[in-house]
């Protein structure tokens, strides 16, 4: 009697939790998927004919093979003149020394790799007085093993080159972009140390088929940006101490109108709230500091197996041109950021000290007294979605959708057998110059690094002689905005062709 | 480089005893004393009937604030009201005044040069009430479109010729901005850099932007 009783009670309580659980839960309407399983995500970048990479073979390098002539350049050299004397097709071995140069190249298959003994690099040092220490336009380009300080532009900057690899190279205090291939299709970044730089330490603009891999970058304002390019995947990097950690844009005014297909997978993005110290008014500027992951009008990015913590304003933020700062439209840009996917990611004590709109917003969201914020979104995003979404705390992602799928495993990457050149019509050096060097600072209408073309238009109306002329050897203008480096190793006659291009482009 | 900043102000002996109560009367005494009068304080005596003493400007008389204003954008305007080149296209009637102003009681270049340098010493003011708007928009199409030659913050550019913006009152700015925009300022073909501001003014979508902009402008300087 007694036990039966018991047994009752038990039954009676067990009832009442189970209603309790059941209840909640069916109220919640709670999806759970596993990443681990599903279907995978199939909308990203195919290869089609001759392009196609073989089933199972991934494609780990696009420069070609390498190349038989090999030249060797010692301390007290010059990297330069051994490239000015290399025939299309050397490597250029650099022993370990202090290299204080701007090395050009300006033809294809041109390898350079430093030497590492015992510790040892060879080192560029800009004793921040050079500009840059690496500008390349030629295609089937490597760098290697360098090591680049002090700088006041770009660390390597690539000028319409296809067929890029920049990797294990140790880049730091060296201006406004580390690494910034422009206008080049089909390139590998990986495994670069980068930091300190005043706008984005890697920069992957104008750009199509990327893979930006297992690179350690620091102490910049933007970490890791893809911007106006298509087909990159950004996966097992390291992202911390920046202002803004991984980034996809779309920058308006620029001649590529568009950002597409982006995959940000397994990359540790921690603790990026560095103080932004980007030029006051500059696009980068506008970044809040204690951002994880941002994007900007990018269409299709994935978001997956990210361990995303203690970005302090927020782990993702999601936004449309009209919210960001320092953002002038582009009538020709979409400003959305459309069909956003988010998988699984871990995500930890992010948006601990936010910045007001994205408080208003959790109010809006009902999240009254939220601590912490993981996702947040402004503007419209249609045809986003998300898995597993209970486990973050969000702001307006409420109307992202189920995603039909969990992981991205069927993707392996998107780099390409070496393409072919980029095709150069005679009358164009002008337009191709202003898109592979001009664009990589200057945006139509809105300030990005240097000023809006739209104002150097009409600052030097009917004087392209006069833009030459500066561009070769320019003077400080402005004392908040980053001196421009000067392009004297264009020649005159590419000098005024850019200059007459620039002075009549329509955005 | 703003050569207001490192300008020593010009000593002004205030001779107050004289009310300057209307334009025939600064006239009237610019030819009594003009010829005696070398230092610049004197020969701005005409001016503060419009643009105040202290050169802050007076809305009401749709005269601009020009107190620490760039010396050579002063020498510069005042020369084109001068050559006719500002001032003189039908629908611009207060430019009209002072065109007609600036070529009446000023008697030669040495004059205008004086003048501008006695305007440029003179401490900014900002007086003119804030003009409201979306800040944020007025931020971003500030610095897409104006920022480079005016400044990030609305002070001016001596080198690029572009004068400070920070304490002009809404309704002038918004008067020049359509002026330059309608082809009725920076038409000349010697007057450079109102081309340049012409053909600038050209590309801003709306009137909302403009608006935006001023209230963006209206915030710098003063504090937040």
């Amino acid at each position: 009697m007694k036990k039966g009783l018991v047994v009752g009670v038990l039954v009676a309580a067990l009832a009442f939790g189970a209603g309790m659980l059941f209840g909640r839960s069916g109220k919640q309407d709670l999806k759970i998927s596993s990443s681990t399983q599903g279907a995978s995500y199939s909308g990203g970048f195919k290869a089609e004919g001759e392009g196609a990479a073989p089933p199972g073979a991934a494609i780990r390098s696009v420069a070609g093979p390498a190349p038989t002539n090999v030249v060797v350049v010692k301390d007290g050299e010059s990297i330069q003149a051994a490239v000015k004397a290399a025939p299309k097709g050397t490597i250029i071995r650099v022993m370990p020394g202090t290299y204080h140069e701007t090395v050009y190249i300006d033809k294809d298959d041109i390898r350079i790799i430093g030497v590492i003994e015992a510790g040892r690099r060879a080192v560029l040092d800009g004793e921040k007085k050079l500009n840059d220490a690496i500008l390349y336009s030629g295609n089937n380009f490597v760098a290697e093993n360098l090591e680049i300080r002090n700088y006041k532009g770009n660390g390597i900057m690539g000028q319409a080159g296809n067929n890029f690899e920049i990797r294990n190279n140790v880049i730091a205090e060296s201006g406004v972009y580390g690494i910034f291939p422009q206008l080049g299709k089909n390139g590998i970044v990986e495994h670069n140390v980068v930091s300190g730089i005043a706008d984005a330490a890697i920069y992957i603009g104008m750009s199509d088929n990327i893979l930006v891999a297992n690179n350690d970058v620091f102490d910049s304002v933007a970490g890791i940006e893809i911007e106006n390019s298509r087909h990159a995947i950004v996966e097992h990097n390291y992202v911390h101490n920046n202002s803004g950690g991984l980034l996809a844009f779309v920058t308006p005014g620029l001649p590529i109108k568009d950002t597409v297909d982006v995959i940000f997978r397994n990359n540790f993005v921690v603790g990026n709230n560095h103080p932004n110290f980007g030029a006051p008014g500059s696009t980068v500027s506008g970044i809040p500091a204690g951002t994880g992951i941002l994007i900007m009008a990018a269409d299709d990015v994935v978001i997956e197996g990210n361990v995303i913590s203690d970005n302090k304003v927020s782990g993702i933020i999601i936004t449309d041109h009209a919210h960001a700062q320092n953002i002038t439209t582009d009538p020709e840009s979409d400003p959305n950021s459309d069909r956003v996917k988010i998988l699984d990611n871990v995500m930890l004590r992010n948006g601990y000290d936010t910045i007001t709109e994205a408080k208003a917003l959790l109010l809006a969201d009902g999240k009254v007294g939220a601590k912490n914020l993981d996702i947040v979104r402004v503007g419209p995003s249609p045809g986003s979605c998300i898995i597993n979404r209970h486990q973050y705390v969000t702001a307006g992602v409420g109307d992202f959708a189920e995603c039909d799928f969990t992981n991205t495993a069927n993707t392996v990457n998107y780099l390409l057998p070496p393409v072919p050149p980029r095709e150069i019509k005679p009358g164009e050096r002008g337009k191709v110059v202003y898109l592979g060097i001009c664009t990589g600072c200057h945006t139509y209408n809105g300030r990005m690094i240097g000023p809006p073309v739209q104002v150097i238009q009409a600052l030097y109306m009917e004087n392209p002689q006069g833009l030459a002329d500066f561009i070769a050897k320019p003077t400080k203008k402005r004392d908040d905005y980053p001196e421009m480096p000067p392009q004297d190793y264009l020649d005159p006659e590419t000098r005024l062709a850019v200059a007459k291009y620039m002075l009549q482009v329509t955005n | 480089m703003r050569s207001s900043n490192k300008r020593v102000a010009a000593p002004r002996p205030r001779a107050r005893g004289i009310a300057f109560t209307s334009w025939i009367g600064t006239l009237l005494l610019m030819y009594g004393v003009g010829c005696f009068a070398a230092e610049g304080d004197k020969l701005f005596a005409p001016c503060v009937a419009c643009h105040g003493n202290k050169g802050e400007g007076n809305a009401t008389l749709n005269a601009p604030a020009i107190a620490g204003q760039d010396a050579a954008y002063v020498e510069r305007q005042l020369r084109n009201f001068r050559n006719r080149r500002r001032g003189i296209d039908k629908s611009d009637t207060f430019g009209a005044q002072m065109q007609a102003s600036a070529t009446a009681m000023i008697a030669d270049d040495a004059a205008v040069t004086k003048i501008a340098s006695y305007v440029a010493s003179l401490p900014k003011t900002i007086n003119a009430s804030p003009a409201s708007g979306d800040l944020r928009n007025g931020n971003n199409q500030y610095q897409g479109k104006c920022g480079a030659c005016h400044g990030v913050t609305a002070e001016g550019n001596p080198t690029l010729k572009a004068p400070r913006l920070t304490g002009l009152d809404t309704s002038y700015m918004k008067r020049q901005f359509a002026h330059f925009r309608d082809g009725v300022r920076g038409t000349d073909p010697q007057d450079m850099p109102g081309r340049q501001m012409a053909m600038m003014a050209k590309t801003l979508p709306n009137e909302r932007d403009l608006d935006d902009i001023i209230a963006f402008i209206h915030r710098q300087g003063r504090p937040k």
